[in-house]
Parts: structure tokens; C-alpha cells; sequence
């Protein structure tokens, strides 16, 4: 199988002159240097050979004197026992590999830094033969390597090729008919060059070019791991796709996308680009340690940074110094540093918006948040200054205070039902609209000590009292409920109150805990119609608290309050999507659900279920219903705290001033809540105020912390800057500095890629000593270089490109070049290879005529089979249910596809669309039966062939004219004769079955969202249906 | 242009040019390019160039129960427990180890015995739980691993530990690398297909997500192909609605011819490869009905499986789905059963879990047996952790619930070269630490891949230019003892 072997550049063949980095290298980093190389832990014999001075001083090489140099010797050795490499790493060197290291060290035995950290400058353009064929620098290096493989560039393509390989390139999408026949017809000298303009300045750029970005970025619109739920995230690649069209530079796009947040007076739109570091996987997972996800996410930053601007498999060194680069374990974390100081913490909550997010208004709203925003800080100083002031006011009201003057204020009217549990009896004590009642204390059930004095009621998995008539509430109507509670310090989850019955899809209310985050649930079928609301912050463990929730009767999460000793809670939607009923047969239970989901380990005391909505002081002086004890006690037994807990309720109910205040600074802060209402916000980079720093971990392992460290970079890399700050800024200036070898080179072959399919270095993701060399070395020089002086302008760079003779060329494979070029490197061709996942979908949508102009905005579900998200998600997570849109989200750009990470669109998925878990900046190219099945048979192509032969059969009615109809927009041309007779032939057998089938006609033309146009019988729309299906599944179309 | 040939123009290039002189085996490479071709491709060419040695499995049936079971409940057996109802676990077994956040605040770690009696079964005299009376009845043939451990306490890191080898995300799973190494056996079948199975009790479902069953660095092609349990069992394998076969069959005809033309013309070789791409995907068409269809299975199946194989979607459907497909040529079958993730309520919820796939694994074995396909499958059952002995949350006699414990777990194998009727590993009594015979997950690993014929030390791919294997750098061993 040796024919597999035999790289362009890398080849054993006996060179002219020996070159170390192309000819030795990469024997000595096969074989030698995981036990020779950088790694000092898996060092053997102390010897390094990757460094020319360590090994002559270990008389390893002896330059000019292969006999006295051992490493030449024991390569040679017949001994077994000695020979290198060890017979036990069934590592072998070929004779011819043995004899180049021989005359190397003969020659001098001369080393070169890796070629990718010797800083690019501008090389000469090579001298060609063929000098007429080069348009632009490009080619002078591209014919100059041609010519010495003694192969010919191929014939410039025809122009109908060109035009739909220029737009595919420039905007991901077909080029229409017109745009394709005023190109053919355009006679003009620039032509060309002006179809190049008018794509550049298509606003399908941006997407087109952002879409390439979010791969690197890991972008997604779920956390990743294990409950996977949503991630409000896009306004980060609305904000790519605006960048990209802006052409903004990418030193800018650079410096923004890894330090937007620390710019001096960061706007909104630097702050968003920060989200780059926003996109990684995270968990909420109950149970899990905050520090090991901390050190995962930190690490995941510090790859994807150095695999996306550096090309650097940086996550080597994670556990170990790298075996091949010169990058040690020390220098990872050091390098780490730099990501590991953000205020996020480890653990993402299962909310849309994990902090620090900053909330992006929509533009009309704009002024008024800012003005709001202003105002508010000065109505919450005025509050503070109040509370500050009317202490003596509070002293002279609490001397003559009796209990009852807090007693009285708890509300009684519309009290449904009072269950006191405070007397340690045999039985339970309640009241049901005022009628006293017992029920049977149950088993699980027993007395300890309590909040109001006397006992209360703790739990051990199960219910203390079951009421059939209480709590009947429906969503249209406003109650309340409260009671005093103590949590143990788990993370388990359970309902304190409910009325919901489990069987009936969860239909009901509750009052539920979960990792001691109190809030509730108003259902009607979960999780597609229902409303779940929970705390921020948790409550703390093992002590009494008072909590309440208040809901107004609307069906919103916005009018369901949670309080926590009567403070209104900040709280995280988590569903709000209830309409219709919410009443349910089963009873109303204290402890658990009705059969499920029992309170454990917890106590409770003084429930209280109303059926109105309490208003915010009762609810503040149910929690205060303690403070009786407080005011009936001896002054000198008050405690501080019993006071200040006084205090606050009485500014809440008793004190006009705070009260009008109060109202004022609330009406403020709603103002501000429905601007936000309908905003969307952006997961940002927040620094802790310290100064950053990481650990040396063993292993990797969190919690074996070596040495610390401060943030720096690399020694192999160019020095950090004395001046810089030493923070992502610092480090986002540094990858741009002029003599950074790295930056500029791995930024312009990405850019070759896209249009190339394969970068100038194959391993785009990898520009160290494993992955592979340049295939045209100068070229990639001469690129960066150009592309860092030109002001890093994007637009230009991929201009250059398209408009070289190179790119320009027939993609025909002759004989020769299959032999010489099989793989395509030396571009003795044009580019054609299978379009990436979202081309194939888009084009289909585009050539039909279905395909939505819209840009931008929140992410859509357009048509995946049922059962796809559902049988991996977690019941409960919000994205369990796949809810597919109608209407023109079903014909958006793929690239706004809702992205689950645990269960990626499917149809992508099958054309290699990576699961964005993490950066990508090379995807896979398979070409498998699972994809012809989702060409031929999923329904978003069917409808699109539908919606093609609709047009078809509306334009003409004459039958060629119809296939030319169907192939201008398919292929971009005409089809040959020989093609028409095939796809006659094959239009007659579908028009003869379907003249015969009405029924299957219509089931066929029934596929997909859109309605059918009655213009044509259904057996003619079928029929062309699958013609045009036919030539959807083309090589040809599939391919650019 | 021969076979050989045009096979290695058609292959896509990157997998193996990438690899220099580290060649993939032939039937790895076969598999990259689909069933169609592997014949075609191998003809003359060893298919067993992967292998290091003689395979003892042909084929592994995975049954994984997520969320983890309780190893106490079910095999452990610890009748000294019974004393120590509601006492402290003892901090001198604990030993300061780390415990998830569910639990770690609790104020005690009350013991909580098993509810439920056991019996001594089978030459082994392994000890089974009465949650499982049919297990019991093929005891026999199972090796009994009661030393499992793992260093993941938490659902997602654990689960892909148990999978892929690694807590981290991204690398590929057992069944991705058997896939790379032993390729296909049915040109019209994939050769990795995982089943997630419905559970009847779902009061603490875990999440599983599709990068369990990903390729990693290994080629898109050796990620398992999903088959549903609803719809179509592969994504898009029927045709449209109004399409019969002999129209997709006109349709495909024309989409040859048509890209035949475009080949003379173009001359991408990668046009013929798409070509038989869709030829291979017609077949599949017809091979993956007459695979699903159960309904010709006798009833006597049925007596084995349980009338719920009949059902969609249930586990006893997905081990009979498994059953049909290895005797197709389907390489690996992994099964997901959820629900077993018993933080509390374990009286409430085990008794469903065990039902639903005690007779079922009994059914799966025994018809294996019958058919002579136990020797060279290996039936697999597992989860990724085990349960804590100590209750979280409230503990009664009638009830209790358990956190994820990672220093023991209980797996067991049945076929494949493994000797029926052995146990490995004892558990203190406590069944907290493991006392004798640790087993590992990398140990684990490294027997499944031995039976397959690999060795796994050598068993490696190129991945950031190292040898990247499924057991990772730590050395592992194989499990001599429970082999035949």
C-alpha cells in the first residue's frame, strides 16, 4: 500500500540540498522525538535531539562527522538491542531515510527554526515561462510550481462556470439566471471584475463568510452539556455577518472578537463581538464542581484562540509538555491565564442568559433604555438615602408598637386555605376558606422544631396533607401562596405545594424547589405550553426562609412574582409559553406533586394559599408575620438583625416616604423591564477586578494545582510587549504585531480554504511540526504578508484571489494531472468538491425560489423529522420538543438553523456540519448514502423540486424549454442533447405513472408547507416534480 | 481502470494521506467508503489486516443503562446492611472522597439497606436481586464485573468516559473504533448503529446527546447510524410520499446516466463515487424494511423477548432490532435505557426499570444461543457509575435514594469469548470501595477490543501527531480471567 504515501512537499526522494524542515524534520519528529523531543517527561535518556546544541553536547550528532556521531550509529546498528528506534515502538526508518540523515550531518547537520515561526516577509515573484498566463501575484507562484511539475494550468473555465463558482464562493448561493446571462453577455473588458464587485457587496457576503467564522467560534444556540438548553446567542453572529460586510479589518475583528469588553468606553457592538468568548459548551449539570468545568472552560478558550489565530494544537500541552512543538506545559497555562479571569461562573444555570450578558435593545428602543438607565441609579440613591435617614422616625414608631400593629396587617381576606403546622399534634390541623379541619399526620411526616415558635413539619419523602378542594386555580385567575421553609443543602428538586397532576402532561400549579431555587410552574401541557419561573441566587441551606409567589392571572411570566422574606426575587424564565387552562382534578397537595416529586429532608410551616393576587406589602408582612415575636419581646432581647428585619418592613408598609420612593424608582425599573422584554441580549467577556492568573495542573486534572502563573505567551513566539496589559487585550495586540510568524500566515490560508477547499497548509487547525508543510510555501508568504499590509482588509484579500488566473481555470482532470496533481495542491485546475452542508440546502431553496432574503435575527426550525431531538434530550430541558416553524422560517439560510449541540440539525449533520462542541476550522468531506437520502427524500428538497417544476411549468410550455428552465437555475446553463434525451426519457416513465396514479400525484406535490398553485394537473406538476428532484441530485449541483 | 484503482481514487483522501506511512487496515478503509464498495475493494486484499489476533467476537450488543444502577439493589449483595439501617457511613470508608454537590452539604450519610432479597444462583453462586427473576435464569452465561470503577461522579463526564474513553468531549466511542477496525460485513447495513430504547418510568431521565456515539478524530463514517425508534428507523430511508420504487428507480437511472456524462466530461473521479454513493443507498432502501420488519418473527421470539418487543421503541423491541441486525452483519449494536438514575424514590422506580429490560437481556441471550451467534457476540450491560449505599435525601424502611458513586459498579458481559458463570472484583461491605480485582473502564475497554482481535496498545490512530488510542495513555489490562 505504498502508493498512500508520497506527500508533494515531504517526499524521501534525494533532494539537491538538504533543507532541514522539509527533508529532516520530518523523520526525526516521526521517530525520534516523542522519546527525544521536547516532552522533558517522556524524555529518554536525557537526550533531546530537536535542538542542535543539546544534541552535539551529548555527542548525539557530531556536524560534518556522521562516523562519530552515536544518533548516525544506532540507527545503523545491526544490533536489535540497541538500534533506534527501539524495536518495540514498531517505528522503522526506510534505507533512503537513513542515508539523507547521514549526509545531513555530513553537510553540517544544519537546523532551521519550524518554518511557521520564522516571521513571513515578502518574497520575490518567482520568473515564469508562461508569463502571459499570470494576472495577478498569485499565479506568478502558482505557474512558476506548475511549470516545474511539468504540467499545464488548465483552459480558463467558460463563463457560465465562472459565474456560478464566483457566487457560490462570494455568497453561498447560485447565481440567478440573469446575473448569469448578463455576465455571458457582458463584453466588456472588466466584467469580471465588476460581477467580483457586485458579490463582494452583496449583504450574502457577510453570511456567507460569517458562516465559515462560527465554526471556528464554536457557535450554538444551546449550552452543550447535559440539560442542553437554550442559549439566547444571536446576536453574536448577527454581529459577524454585519462585521463581515462592513469589511471590517481583521485586526479590528480580531481585537473585538477577543477583547471587545476591555476597549476603553466599550459600545454595545464591541461588547457583542467579545461573545467569541461566549460560544464554548457548558454545564449545568446538578451535582457537578464548579472549579473542574471552570478549568474545562478556561482550557476550551485557550484552544480555540490558538488553533483559530495561531494554528497551534495548544491542548497537547495540557496534560504534558507538547511532544512535537515547542510549547511546554507551563507555557499552556501561562498562555491560559489570559482566559482564566472572567466573572462567569462554572455553572450556566439551564437559563437563556448566563451572566455577564448586557441586554442589546432593538434600535427604535434605544434612547429611551439609555435614558431609563440613567435615571435609575438616582432614584436607587434616593432610596438608600431614605433608608439611611428615617431610622429615628422607625425608633419613635417601634417604641410604642405593639405586636398587633404587625399582626393586624397580615392579610385574611380571600385566604383559601391556612395550614399552620406548628403543634407537634397527632393529627393536621387546617382551614379551608375559613372551616377548620383535621387530617391524619402521615407517616413520613414528623415534628421539629419551627420558625413561629412551637414545632413544624419535616419531611421525609412524601406528603403531609392532601386537600381535594384547595388551590383550583385556572390560569386566568390571580393567586398567591406562601409558607416558611427550610432547605437542606443538596441540589434536589421537589414541589412544597401543588395541585398538578402528572399523568395529564403536568397540567396544575406548584411552588417548587430545585438545586434550592424556589419558584413555580403553571402548566397546561409541559413543556410546549407552560410557565416556569425560579429564582436567581439559591436560598441558603438549613435556614428558615419565607417564600411567596404572586401571579396576576395573565399567562405571563411577567406578571409571576417570586419573594424570599418578602423581597421581591430576581428570577429566570424558563418557560414562557402558557396559554389555556391549567385546572386539574387532583388534589391539592403539601410535600409533593400529586404522585411525584416529594420534598425530602425539608421543613415547613405556615402555608398559605390566597386566591388574588397579594399585593407586594402583604406578601412583605407575611414574611414578616415573625416579627410579632420581635416587637412583643423585651427591647434589650432584640437582636440586630430581628431589628433590621423590623425596619425593612416597616419602610415597606409603614413609612410614606420610602413608600413614594419606592414607587417611583419601581416604575422605573419596569419601564426598563418591558424595554428588555423585547430586547435580546449578548453573552459578553467580563473581567473579576484582580489580576489574572492560572495554575500548573498536573495532568490536567483540576484539582492538582502545581505552580501558579501570570499570563504570558509562548517562548517559541515573539515577545510580549513590555507596554501591553496583561489581559486578552494585551494578548489579541500581540497576535497582530508584525513580526508575530503565526497570525497573518493561518488567517489568509483559512480564507484560501474556503474558496479552495483545502488551505496552502492542508492542517489549517494544525502549523506545527505534525501538521503538514505548505504546499507552496512562498505563495502563503506572500499572502500574509500582502494581507497584514494591506490594513488585514478581507474584502481584498479574497478579491486577489478570485481574480487570479488560477482560480479562474476548468476544473477538467485530465491523465496527467490525476498523476501529477491528484489531490489538487499545485492548482493545475479550478476548484470543484461537494458544497458544505448548508450550500447543498440553500441551493436547493435558492434555485426554487423559495429561499427568504431575511438576514439576521433568532434562530428558526425548519423541517427535521419527529424524534430527532427527542430522544436524547432530557425531559425537562427546554429544548426537548423540536417545535417546527411555519410560514418563512422554514426557507431561511441554513446558517440560522437552530443549533442543539446534543443533537445537531440532521440533515446537516449527514454532510459533515460539525456538532459545534468545539472549533472547527477544517470540516470533514464524506460522500456517503446518507446524504443521496436527504437530497432525494427529505422534505425540504422534495418541496423545493416542487416549487422548481412549478415555475417550470408556469414559464413554458414547450418540454425543453422546461428542462432548460429547470437547469438554468440548477447548473447555471443549458442542458446538452444528450442530456435532454436522458431526462426525456426519464420524464416519460414519471409522466406515465403519475397519468395512471392521481393519488400518488397528489401525495408527491402534497409534500412540504407551501401550497400548491392549481395552475397545472397534478400528475404534470408530479412528474416534472421528479425531474426536477432528478437534477437536484446531480454530481454536478452537489459540487462547487 | 481496475477496482483497486479507481478504489483509491475514490476514497475521500484526507483520512489516510494524512496518516503518511500509518495505514488504516483494509476493511477500515472499505468501510469509508460504504458497504457498496467493500467488496468490490477488498477483493484480493486481506480483510483481517487490522486484526493483531484471532477475533473471539464478531459482532458486541451494548446495552447501556444511563444515569447508573444501582449496584446494591441489583448484584451487590451486602446482608450485613441490614444492621446498619439509618447509621452513619462510617467516615473510615468514606475516606474524605469526593461526593457530587447533591449530596455533599448533607448533614449525614444515613445507610440505607437494600430493600429487596437476594438469591444465590447459578455455578457461580453469583448473588441476584429479586428485581431480576429472569437474569437469574440465564445467570450462566454472564460474567459478573462487581469491581467496576470510574473517576467521573457526574452524568455527562461519566457517561463519556464509559463511551469514548476520556471525560472530555471529541473523541470517538468503543463502537466508532470497532467500526474503523473490523469494517463492514453487509454492504446494504451500516456497520455501527445505536437505538435509544423508551423507558416506562421517565421520573429522572438523563440526558444522552449524539457526540456519545461520534467518530472523533476518526472518520465521519464510523459514527453510528441512528435508528429511530419513531418514523423512518433512518433518517429519510423511504421515499416521498406518491414515489413507488420503480419511479425512484427511473429517477436514479437518470441521475447515473446524467452524472456518467458529466464524468467524461469533467473527469472527477469523486462523480463515480457518488454514483455508487446512490446505488448503495437504493439498497439500503430495501435492506432496512426487511430488517425492521418483526412482524414475520415467530412467536415463539416473543415467548423469549416479552409481548413489549412488539411495541416501537421499547427496549425489548430495540434487543430484538439488535438480535435481527447482527445476524445481518451490523458490527456493533449500542442500545441507550434511561431512567435509572435514582437520587430518590428507588422503591418507586427500579421495579420499572428492571421490567423493563430484565427479560428482554434474558430474551436477547438465549435467543443468541439458540442460534448459534452468542460465541462470536458479545452482549454487553452496564452503566457509567454505580449508587451511593448512604440515602440522599429522606431515608424509610419502604424507601430511599441514592447519588452517583463512582468507586464501584456492577457490568456484565454474556458471549463473545467471555466464560459464562464467572464473577470478578469483591466490594467491601458497604459495597463502597472495591476490596479485590479493581476493574477500570480503560480495563474494560481493552478486554472488548482484545476480543475483537486488537490489541489495544497497537490499536491507534494519528490524531495531532500522536498514536491516539480508545484506553489512553494509563496501561491497561485484559481480563484474562473471565475469558474462555
Amino acid at each position: 500500500m505504498i502508493w498512500l504515501g508520497g506527500g508533494l512537499v515531504a517526499s524521501a526522494a534525494e533532494p539537491d540540498k538538504i533543507e532541514y524542515n522539509r527533508d529532516i524534520r520530518p523523520i526525526l519528529s516521526d521517530n525520534c522525538f516523542a522519546c527525544h523531543g521536547p516532552d522533558s517527561a517522556s524524555r529518554k535518556a536525557d537526550l533531546r535531539i530537536d535542538q542542535r546544541d543539546a544534541a552535539i553536547e551529548m555527542a548525539a550528532i557530531s556536524p560534518g562527522d556522521p562516523d562519530a556521531s552515536e544518533m548516525i550509529r544506532r540507527i545503523l546498528s545491526e544490533d536489535e538491542s540497541e538500534r533506534m528506534p527501539p524495536v518495540e515502538t514498531k517505528k522503522k526508518l526506510t534505507e533512503a531515510q537513513k542515508q539523507l540523515l547521514v549526509r545531513w550531518i555530513r553537510d553540517g547537520a544544519e537546523y532551521q527554526p519550524h518554518w511557521s515561526l520564522i516571521p513571513p516577509t515578502r518574497p520575490e515573484l518567482p520568473k515564469v515561462g508562461n508569463a502571459w498566463w499570470v494576472r495577478n501575484p498569485i499565479d506568478a507562484f502558482v505557474a512558476a510550481r506548475l511549470e516545474a511539475a511539468g504540467l499545464n494550468a488548465a483552459p480558463e473555465a467558460d463563463r457560465r462556470t465562472l459565474a456560478r463558482r464566483l457566487s457560490l464562493d462570494l455568497t453561498g448561493l447560485p447565481p440567478t439566471p440573469e446575473m448569469v446571462e448578463e455576465f455571458v453577455n457582458d463584453s466588456a473588458p472588466d466584467a469580471y471584475e465588476r460581477l467580483v464587485d457586485k458579490l463582494l457587496a452583496s449583504p450574502h457576503w457577510g453570511e456567507h463568510r460569517a458562516r465559515y467564522w462560527l465554526d471556528a467560534s464554536r457557535y450554538a444556540d444551546t449550552h452543550g452539556i447535559h440539560i442542553d438548553n437554550y442559549r439566547e446567542m444571536w446576536s453574536y453572529r448577527d454581529w459577524v455577518i454585519k462585521k463581515f460586510n462592513e469589511n471590517m479589518p481583521f485586526d479590528t475583528f480580531t481585537i473585538e472578537n477577543l477583547a471587545g469588553d476591555l476597549l476603553p468606553n466599550a459600545t454595545l457592538d464591541q461588547q457583542i463581538g467579545s461573545g467569541f468568548n461566549r460560544c464554548n459548551i457548558t454545564t449545568s449539570e446538578g451535582g457537578a464542581i464548579d472549579e473542574e468545568y471552570a478549568v474545562l472552560y478556561t482550557r476550551d478558550r485557550t484552544e480555540t484562540t490558538s488553533q483559530v489565530w495561531m494554528g497551534l494544537t495548544a491542548g497537547c500541552a495540557v496534560c504534558h509538555d507538547h511532544k512535537f512543538d515547542p510549547l511546554s506545559q507551563r507555557e499552556f497555562y501561562e498562555m491560559a491565564a489570559f482566559f482564566n479571569n472572567t466573572t462567569q461562573k462554572p455553572m450556566d444555570g439551564n437559563v437563556k442568559d448566563t451572566p455577564p450578558v448586557v441586554t442589546v435593545p432593538m434600535d427604535a428602543d434605544r434612547p429611551r433604555w439609555n435614558d431609563v438607565g440613567k435615571q435609575i441609579p438616582n432614584a436607587k440613591k434616593l432610596l438608600d438615602e431614605r433608608r439611611q435617614n428615617a431610622r429615628p422616625e422607625f425608633n419613635t414608631w417601634l417604641a410604642t408598637a405593639k405586636p398587633s400593629d404587625v399582626a393586624v396587617e397580615i392579610p385574611t381576606s380571600d385566604l383559601e386555605l391556612y395550614v399552620p403546622l406548628d403543634d407537634g399534634g397527632a393529627t393536621v390541623r387546617y382551614e379551608l376558606k375559613g372551616q377548620k379541619a383535621d387530617a391524619a399526620l402521615p407517616s413520613t411526616v414528623e415534628w421539629r422544631d419551627g420558625k413561629l415558635g412551637g414545632k413544624a413539619a419535616y419531611l421525609n419523602q412524601g406528603a403531609i396533607l392532601e386537600v381535594p378542594a384547595a388551590g383550583d386555580f385556572d390560569s386566568n385567575q390571580g393567586f398567591s401562596y406562601a409558607a416558611w421553609v427550610k432547605l437542606p443543602a443538596n441540589d434536589g428538586a421537589g414541589a412544597v405545594l401543588a395541585r398538578m397532576n402528572e399523568d395529564d402532561n403536568f397540567r396544575g400549579w406548584d411552588l417548587w424547589v430545585e438545586g434550592r431555587r424556589i419558584g413555580g410552574h403553571l402548566v397546561n401541557s409541559w413543556p410546549a405550553n407552560a410557565l416556569k419561573v425560579v429564582t436567581r441566587d439559591q436560598l441558603p441551606a438549613d435556614q428558615w426562609v419565607h417564600v411567596a409567589v404572586a401571579y396576576d392571572g395573565k399567562s405571563k411570566a411577567a406578571g409571576f412574582q417570586v419573594y424570599v422574606n418578602g423581597q421581591l426575587q430576581p428570577t429566570n424564565v424558563l418557560a414562557d409559553t402558557l396559554s389555556g387552562t391549567t385546572k386539574t382534578t387532583v388534589p391539592f397537595k403539601v410535600g409533593q406533586r400529586h404522585k411525584s416529586s416529594p420534598l425530602s429532608g425539608a421543613s415547613v410551616q405556615d402555608v398559605r394559599v390566597y386566591a388574588r393576587r397579594l399585593a407586594d406589602g402583604e406578601i412583605a408582612s407575611l414574611a414578616k408575620s415573625a416579627l410579632t415575636a420581635v416587637i412583643a419581646a423585651a427591647p434589650d432581647k432584640r437582636t440586630e438583625a430581628d431589628l433590621n428585619a423590623l425596619y425593612d418592613w416597616w419602610l415597606a408598609t409603614v413609612d410614606e416616604a420610602y413608600k413614594s420612593l419606592s414607587q417611583t424608582h419601581d416604575s422605573l425599573v419596569r419601564a426598563q423591564a418591558d424595554v428588555q422584554a423585547r430586547s435580546t441580549i449578548a453573552h459578553v467577556m467580563q473581567e473579576k477586578d484582580e489580576a489574572a492568573l492560572a495554575f500548573v495542573l498536573n495532568r490536567g486534572e483540576y484539582d492538582q494545582r502545581r505552580d501558579q502563573v501570570a499570563p504570558s505567551t509562548p517562548k517559541m513566539l515573539p515577545p510580549f510587549p513590555g507596554d501591553a496589559p496583561r489581559n486578552r487585550l494585551g494578548f489579541a495586540k500581540w497576535l497582530l504585531r508584525p513580526e508575530h510568524p503565526l497570525t497573518a500566515r493561518v488567517t489568509v490560508n483559512r480564507l484560501w480554504s474556503e474558496v479552495f477547499g483545502t488551505g496552502l497548509v492542508k492542517s489549517a487547525g494544525d502549523f506545527g511540526v505534525t501538521g503538514e508543510l505548505p504546499s507552496d510555501p512562498a505563495l502563503l508568504d506572500w499572502l500574509a504578508v500582502d494581507f497584514r499590509e494591506s490594513g488585514w482588509d478581507v474584502k481584498r484579500l479574497m478579491k486577489l484571489i478570485v481574480t487570479s488566473a488560477a482560480y479562474r481555470q476548468s476544473a477538467v482532470v485530465t491523465k496527467d494531472k490525476l498523476e501529477k496533481d491528484q489531490e489538487n495542491r499545485l492548482l493545475s485546475r479550478g476548484p470543484r468538491y461537494r458544497m458544505d452542508a448548508e450550500m447543498v440546502r440553500d441551493y436547493a431553496l435558492a434555485s426554487s425560489g423559495l429561499l427568504s432574503e431575511k438576514i439576521g435575527g433568532p434562530s428558526v426550525k425548519p423541517y427535521q423529522p419527529p424524534g430527532v431531538w427527542e430522544a436524547v434530550a432530557m425531559i425537562g430541558s427546554n429544548t426537548r420538543d423540536y417545535k417546527q416553524d411555519s410560514g418563512e422560517a422554514l426557507y431561511r439560510r441554513s446558517m440560522y438553523t437552530f443549533w442543539k449541540r446534543s443533537a445537531p440539525p440532521a440533515s446537516m449533520d449527514v454532510f459533515n456540519a460539525p456538532n459545534r462542541e468545539h472549533c472547527v476550522v477544517v470540516r470533514e468531506r464524506t460522500n456517503t448514502p446518507l446524504q443521496a437520502l436527504v437530497t432525494l427524500n427529505d422534505p425540504q428538497f422534495v418541496e423545493a423540486a416542487r416549487r422548481l417544476a412549478e415555475s417550470s411549468l408556469k414559464a413554458t410550455a414547450d418540454v425543453t424549454g422546461r428542462m432548460n428552465f429547470l437547469a438554468e437555475r440548477l447548473l447555471a446553463r443549458r442542458l446538452r442533447p444528450n442530456e435532454v434525451a436522458i431526462v426525456q426519457a426519464s420524464l416519460e416513465k414519471f409522466q406515465k405513472h403519475y397519468a395512471a396514479s392521481e393519488e400518488d400525484a397528489k401525495k408527491l406535490v402534497d409534500v412540504g408547507d407551501s401550497n400548491v398553485e392549481a395552475t397545472a394537473p397534478p400528475a404534470d406538476l408530479a412528474a416534472w416534480t421528479m425531474v426536477a428532484n432528478q437534477l437536484m441530485n446531480l454530481d454536478e449541483v452537489l459540487n462547487k | 481502470m481496475n477496482a483497486f484503482e479507481q478504489f483509491r481514487l475514490n476514497v475521500t483522501r484526507r483520512h489516510f494521506l494524512g496518516t503518511g506511512s500509518h495505514l488504516l487496515g483494509t476493511a477500515a478503509l472499505a468501510s469509508l467508503v460504504g458497504n457498496g464498495l467493500a467488496q468490490r475493494a477488498s477483493a484480493g486484499i486481506n480483510p483481517a489486516a487490522r486484526l493483531h489476533f484471532a477475533p473471539r467476537a464478531k459482532h458486541v450488543i451494548y446495552l447501556h443503562m444511563v444515569g447508573g444502577p444501582s449496584q446494591m439493589d441489583l448484584f451487590d449483595y451486602k446482608p450485613v446492611m441490614k444492621d446498619w439501617f439509618d447509621k452513619d457511613l462510617p467516615e473510615s470508608v468514606r475516606m474524605g472522597q469526593r461526593l457530587t454537590t447533591m449530596t455533599s452539604g448533607q448533614a449525614r450519610f444515613p445507610i440505607a439497606p437494600s430493600m429487596y432479597k437476594f438469591e444465590q444462583v447459578g455455578q457461580s453462586g453469583m448473588w441476584i436481586s429479586e428485581l431480576l427473576p429472569w437474569l437469574k435464569k440465564t445467570a450462566d452465561d454472564l460474567v459478573f464485573i462487581r469491581s467496576m470503577h470510574t473517576e467521573a461522579i457526574n452524568h455527562e463526564p461519566a457517561i463519556t468516559l464509559m463511551q469514548t474513553g476520556n471525560q472530555v468531549t471529541g473523541r470517538p466511542c468503543l463502537g466508532a473504533w470497532s467500526s474503523y477496525g473490523l469494517g463492514t460485513l453487509n454492504n446494504n447495513l451500516p456497520t455501527f448503529v445505536v437505538m435509544v430504547a423508551r423507558s416506562t418510568n421517565t421520573e429522572q431521565v438523563q440526558a444522552i446527546s449524539a457526540r456519545l456515539w461520534s467518530s472523533g478524530f476518526l472518520s465521519g463514517e464510523h459514527a453510528a447510524v441512528s435508528f429511530r425508534t419513531a418514523g423512518d428507523p433512518i433518517l429519510f430511508i423511504n421515499d416521498p410520499p406518491g414515489v413507488p420504487r420503480d419511479i425512484r428507480r427511473a429517477s436514479l437511472d437518470g441521475v447515473s446516466a446524467l452524472n456518467e456524462l458529466n464524468y467524461q466530461q469533467i473527469g472527477d473521479p469523486q462523480t463515480h463515487t457518488r454514483i455508487q454513493q446512490y446505488e448503495l443507498a437504493y439498497r439500503m432502501q430495501a435492506s432496512v424494511p426487511e430488517l425492521t420488519d418483526i412482524a414475520s418473527e415467530p412467536d415463539s421470539t416473543y415467548k423469549l423477548y416479552g409481548d413489549a418487543a412488539k411495541e416501537p421503541g421499547t427496549f425489548a423491541n430495540t434487543a430484538l432490532l439488535a438480535r435481527r441486525m447482527v445476524e445481518r452483519g451490523v458490527r456493533f449494536v449500542q442500545i441507550y435505557h434511561n431512567n435509572w438514575d435514582t437520587h430518590s424514590n428507588v422503591a418507586g422506580r427500579l421495579p420499572d426499570q428492571c421490567r423493563d429490560v430484565d427479560q428482554p437481556c434474558y430474551g436477547l441471550i438465549q435467543d443468541l444461543k439458540q442460534r448459534g451467534m452468542l460465541d462470536d457476540t458479545l452482549v454487553i450491560w452496564g452503566g457509567e457509575f454505580g449508587r451511593t449505599i448512604y440515602s440522599q435525601g429522606g431515608l424509610s424502611a419502604q424507601n430511599y435514594g441514592r447519588d452517583h458513586h463512582p468507586r464501584c459498579f456492577t457490568m456484565w458481559m454474556a458471549g463473545g469469548g467471555f466464560k459464562g458463570g464467572a464473577v470478578l472484583g469483591e466490594t467491601d461491605d458497604f459495597s463502597y470501595n472495591i476490596v479485590k480485582d479493581p476493574v477500570h473502564i480503560r480495563d474494560f475497554h481493552a478486554t472488548v477490543l482484545s476480543q475483537l482481535g486488537f490489541d489495544h496498545e497497537r490499536f491507534t490512530f494519528k490524531h495531532q501527531g500522536l498514536d491516539q488510542k480508545l484506553t489512553g495513555v494509563f496501561p491497561a489490562r485484559i481480563l484474562s480471567e473471565v475469558l474462555a
